[in-house]
């Protein structure tokens, strides 16, 4: 077993310096135009749906809650591999769709502002141009001469008893469209050609779902339409354009939550006998705390170390009270610091810490294992099938660090828990329930542990250690461009391209300081070919 | 339901009066044809994470009529007259790890693909070779009824392979709904819309889902091949909710009628008893109606951290079911909570005993349900010796009122699937994977 382990802990390292270099910014576009890699058919998510409804119809983005919940592997929602369809899904698409519509045609402001007219008059000419107008933002390029002739029939058709019945009609068909729900991507080379440049308005699908997790905006469209991403100056403009945005930062935050598996946080519940001040107001509570810190590390330049280390949080009264710390003043959530020796960005929010726990007890399993699968992409391997896993029982009289002895005196367990329950160790100042505590099982709190076969080993005393060793390290910030990779183009990374890609985002991350910049790394997935490009035909 | 043609068919309105809407002339042949033959209904409900066997074993007696409800069966006692309990048969399954395995294969008798979800000590894997039973069955009755199948759950969450159960085809999961106010404005709103207003919808949607239609054979026809079929089973989707569009709400049943409905959270852990129960009751009320003859019911999912607080079980459930057979409390707590779900079968059962049928006795006298797990035991993952309790004699095809122990002969769960596809009147020989079934289950029917 123990062979197994330590055999898989080196893996990031090599790949990373398989082709990356900190020149990145420099290169000419495309980078790794050998091979943009597979570029399966994708839906948007759910997350995506709503928040480009939104823009569309005037909705709130929530309505997409009552689409079934989207397929989740790799930790992320926009695996396209994963996805699956069914007749709910398509029932939900029209209800939604039908809502949307709704809304619009009733919309006495965003309804003429479609158009630049008011098609409830239901005057012919405006009525096209609603058609013309509302189908190039929702389908994200102009119609085509048929396709703007089955949808004015369709108006014909549902315009009963009058011109915005026609009008929803159209809405809520274009809503349901593969052309909205789906991202299908034409390129300019021919089927059956290698690889081939997308397509403008393609291109700009990409960008602005990478970017801000909806679609298009007109400003997006009309430099699709004049040529304005042909360039690279062009395109890099407006991806500045758009990071410098609030939606790249909500974008961020929607990505990062996902990376640190709390996005569940607010449907997380704890053993309220043991844990008396968890409520049901805290899950949200601390789901918008780690929301705000992360809309805030955002906005840091370099900002890997801001998320890892930063000595500060957002608590409302509530939840300084849940915490033990001071109320600040004001009201709402507020910018708190806390102290240097027990705090540390993401790694000590009660949204990371609760999650990595069970509802009765800490699980320095949970915790070791989070930071080795998700910040050095080197999960240890299972148990070996034959074991009864199963978390000790709480007892009132043991630590958490005896009730887990069995980890280390079973040579079974020891070989992969050597490689997480030491980490997990360093987390145990702080209760199932993300607070800080100085007693476990009657006993003084020892939180010491041992970083070990990564490229920043040592002892630990507490997170602010370990968050510094991981602050750091290479191999930390090679495993966040994975991450992203996962996210960005929807599927896990597989070929020798896949490969050069990751390695030179992870360069664009780490810049040639190392510190880990995000807006440097998305600004450069822009660049690559796997984003600029793509293989005809779909996927393999 | 009635086999006579001539009486006019019923709508029952929010406000419980009786509406008679016109008989459709163009819906006469389907029905009539769905009408001659008898009607058979189908539900699945699960439970998650394996059983205790030896609580939940009955003991037997002389004859196959002669046993003790077990303390985890117990709360069928009234109902033991019209059960089957079934021991000892091995649940099939394969590919993912063991819980991944046990969902898959259990209403499926197939293995899994691989795929994108990675489970624990296993390769990862996607989602069955093949469809689950109840869409066999669904296909095979072949009644035109308003919703194919209605597939309802109880704080299921994520859409994943740990998480489904119903698969329509190969690689094709229906996931269930877990929010009853959303099951009701879904399933129930021809019963409390005016049937005017109704008639227009159904007009208007079918315009708008004909344009649908349209645009996905437009771009598929530009994609590859595999996108191709990913957008073709969605078109298919869109395909037959436009057909439902067509099928008429024929209710001749005067115990259909609007439910009711109260909001309750989806995800809250105690809300989850009162969220069973109105999915129960909706369950129900889609069969009394006829909106659909072939139904699930899945409580959370396997691995489910399901905290049985209402029981005084305050550890998740999986957490739970992975302690030793040597520790009293986990026993008794899991004892419990298999307890608990199977008071909820039994309020099932009297839920479908207390709805008057249209055509004289009650639902229950033509319906079969079957209980299931996706383990035996939580702690070894085992498959051997899955619980599967079913109720119901589908209109007398299944004699009731038994215990069958099939221990130590090796038989696949299968052969039980057949056995069930042949009790409502499906006359398949074989299901799932082939070189698993050796057909019906020897003794049950």
């Amino acid at each position: 077993m123990s062979r197994r382990c330590s055999a898989l802990i080196a893996f990031p390292v090599l790949v990373a310096s398989a082709c990356g270099g900190d020149g990145v910014a420099t290169e000419t576009l495309p980078l790794c135009a050998d091979d943009p890699g597979p570029a399966p058919l994708r839906r948007m998510t759910r997350f995506e749906y709503g928040r480009t409804v939104a823009d569309l119809t005037g909705v709130p983005a929530s309505v997409a809650d009552q689409l079934p919940p989207d397929e989740e592997t790799l930790g992320f929602d926009d695996i396209a591999a994963a996805y699956s369809v069914s007749t709910l899904h398509a029932a939900r698409y029209l209800d939604v769709a039908e809502q949307a519509a709704d809304a619009l045609v009733a919309d006495d402001v965003r309804r003429p502002a479609v158009a630049g007219c008011d098609p409830s008059s239901g005057d012919a000419t405006c009525v096209s141009d609603f058609i013309a107008g509302f189908g190039r933002r929702a389908w994200r390029r102009p119609l085509e001469p048929d396709e703007l002739q089955s949808m004015q029939q369709l108006y014909t058709d549902t315009a009963d008893p009058g011109p915005t019945d026609g009008l929803a009609g159209v809405v809520a068909a274009m809503l349901q469209s593969p052309q909205f729900i789906y991202r299908p991507e034409p390129t300019a080379a021919p089927m059956g050609a290698a690889a081939g440049a997308l397509e403008p308005y393609a291109l700009a699908t990409r960008l602005s779902l990478l970017l801000t997790g909806a679609g298009p905006d007109d400003t997006l469209l009309a430099a699709a339409a004049s040529g304005g991403l042909d360039t690279e100056d062009g395109l890099l403009a407006q991806t500045d354009r758009l990071l410098a945005g609030p939606r790249a930062a909500e974008l961020f935050v929607h990505v990062a939550t996902q990376w640190w598996e709390v996005a569940a946080i607010p449907t997380l519940d704890k053993d309220r006998s043991l844990y008396r001040t968890w409520t049901d107001a805290t899950p949200a509570a601390l789901a918008e705390e780690t929301r705000l810190f992360l809309a805030d590390a955002w906005q840091a330049a370099p900002n890997l170390k801001a998320l890892l280390t930063a000595p500060t949080t957002f608590v409302d009264a509530d939840l300084a009270t849940f915490y033990g710390l001071p109320v600040p003043g004001g009201t709402g959530f507020q910018r708190v610091d806390l102290d240097p020796a027990r705090a540390a960005g993401l790694l000590t929010q009660g949204s990371f810490l609760a999650e990595h726990a069970k509802a009765d007890q800490t699980s320095p399993v949970l915790r070791g294992k989070f930071v080795r699968a998700k910040l050095f992409c080197s999960a240890p391997p299972p148990p070996p099938p034959d074991i009864v896993v199963r978390p000790p029982t709480v007892d009132p009289r043991l630590s958490t660090r005896q009730r887990f002895a069995q980890h280390t005196a079973d040579d079974r367990c020891a070989g992969c828990h050597v490689l997480m329950d030491p980490i997990g160790f360093a987390f145990e100042h702080y209760d199932a329930a993300g607070r800080w505590r100085d007693i476990d099982g009657g006993q003084a709190v020892d939180a010491t542990g041992d970083l070990t076969g990564t490229d920043v080993d040592g002892a630990l005393d507490g997170v602010p250690s370990l968050a510094a060793r991981l602050a750091g390290s290479a191999q930390v910030a090679h495993c966040t461009a994975t991450q992203w990779f996962r996210y960005a183009f929807g599927r896990a990374e597989q070929s020798q391209g896949d490969l050069c890609t990751v390695g030179k985002l992870a360069a664009a991350f780490k810049g040639p300081t190392g510190d880990g910049d995000f807006k440097k790394m998305v600004r450069a997935t822009v660049r690559m070919a796997a984003f600029r490009n793509r293989a005809p035909g779909g996927s393999p | 339901m009635s086999k006579r043609l001539s009486r006019r068919t019923i709508l029952r309105g929010a406000g419980g009066a009786a509406i008679a809407l016109p008989w459709l002339e163009a819906m006469a042949p389907r029905r009539a044809l769905a009408a001659a033959r008898p009607v058979r209904r189908f539900i699945v409900m699960f439970s998650a994470n394996g059983t205790i066997p030896s609580a939940w074993t009955p003991t037997a007696g002389t004859s196959e009529t002669d046993f003790t409800l077990s303390p985890i069966l117990a709360p069928l006692e009234p109902h033991k007259s019209d059960i089957v309990v079934i021991g000892g048969l091995e649940q099939k399954g394969g590919g993912g790890d063991g819980h991944q395995t046990g969902m898959g294969g259990m209403l499926t008798g197939q293995m899994l693909n691989s795929g994108p979800f990675a489970g624990v000590g296993a390769a990862p894997a996607g989602w069955p070779m093949g469809a689950s039973v109840d869409q066999r069955i669904a296909e095979g009755l072949a009644v035109p009824t308003r919703l194919r199948s209605l597939e309802l759950g109880v704080q299921v969450g994520a859409a994943d392979n740990w998480g489904r159960m119903i698969y329509r085809a190969a690689n094709q999961p229906l996931p269930p709904d877990d929010d009853p106010a959303s099951v009701y404005a879904r399933v129930f709103s021809d019963l409390h819309t005016d049937p005017a207003v109704v008639a227009r919808l159904r007009r208007r949607r079918k315009s708008i889902l004909d344009g649908v239609g349209g645009q996905f054979t437009r771009v598929s026809a530009r994609l590859g091949s595999a996108d191709r079929q990913r957008l073709d089973a969605h078109l298919t989707a869109v395909q037959e909710i436009e057909s439902r569009l067509t099928t008429d709400l024929v209710v001749n049943n005067p115990s259909c009628h609007d439910p009711t409905i109260s909001p309750v959270s989806t995800t809250a852990n105690d809300a989850f008893p009162t969220a069973g129960a109105l999915q129960m009751d909706l369950l129900t009320m889609a069969l009394a109606c006829d909106i659909t003859r072939v139904a699930s019911l899945q409580w959370s999912r396997s691995v489910s951290q399901t905290r049985f607080t209402w029981l005084n079980i305050t550890q998740g459930h999986h957490d739970l079911s992975h302690r030793p057979d040597s520790e009293p409390d986990a026993v008794t707590s899991l004892t419990s909570i298999n307890n608990w779900y199977a008071r909820q079968f039994a309020g099932l059962i009297s839920r479908l005993k207390a709805t008057p049928d249209g055509a004289g006795g009650t639902l229950f006298d033509n319906t079969l349900l079957l209980w299931c797990n996706e383990l035996a035991k939580g702690n070894t993952h085992g498959r051997v010796g899955a619980p599967y309790v079913l109720a119901g004699s589908a209109g007398g095809a299944l004699r009731t009122g038994r215990y069958l122990s099939y221990d130590g002969r090796g038989l696949p769960h299968n052969n039980l699937l057949v056995s069930i596809l042949n009790a409502v009147g499906v006359p398949d020989t074989t299901f799932g994977k082939p070189d698993w079934c050796t057909g019906p289950l020897t003794g049950l029917l």
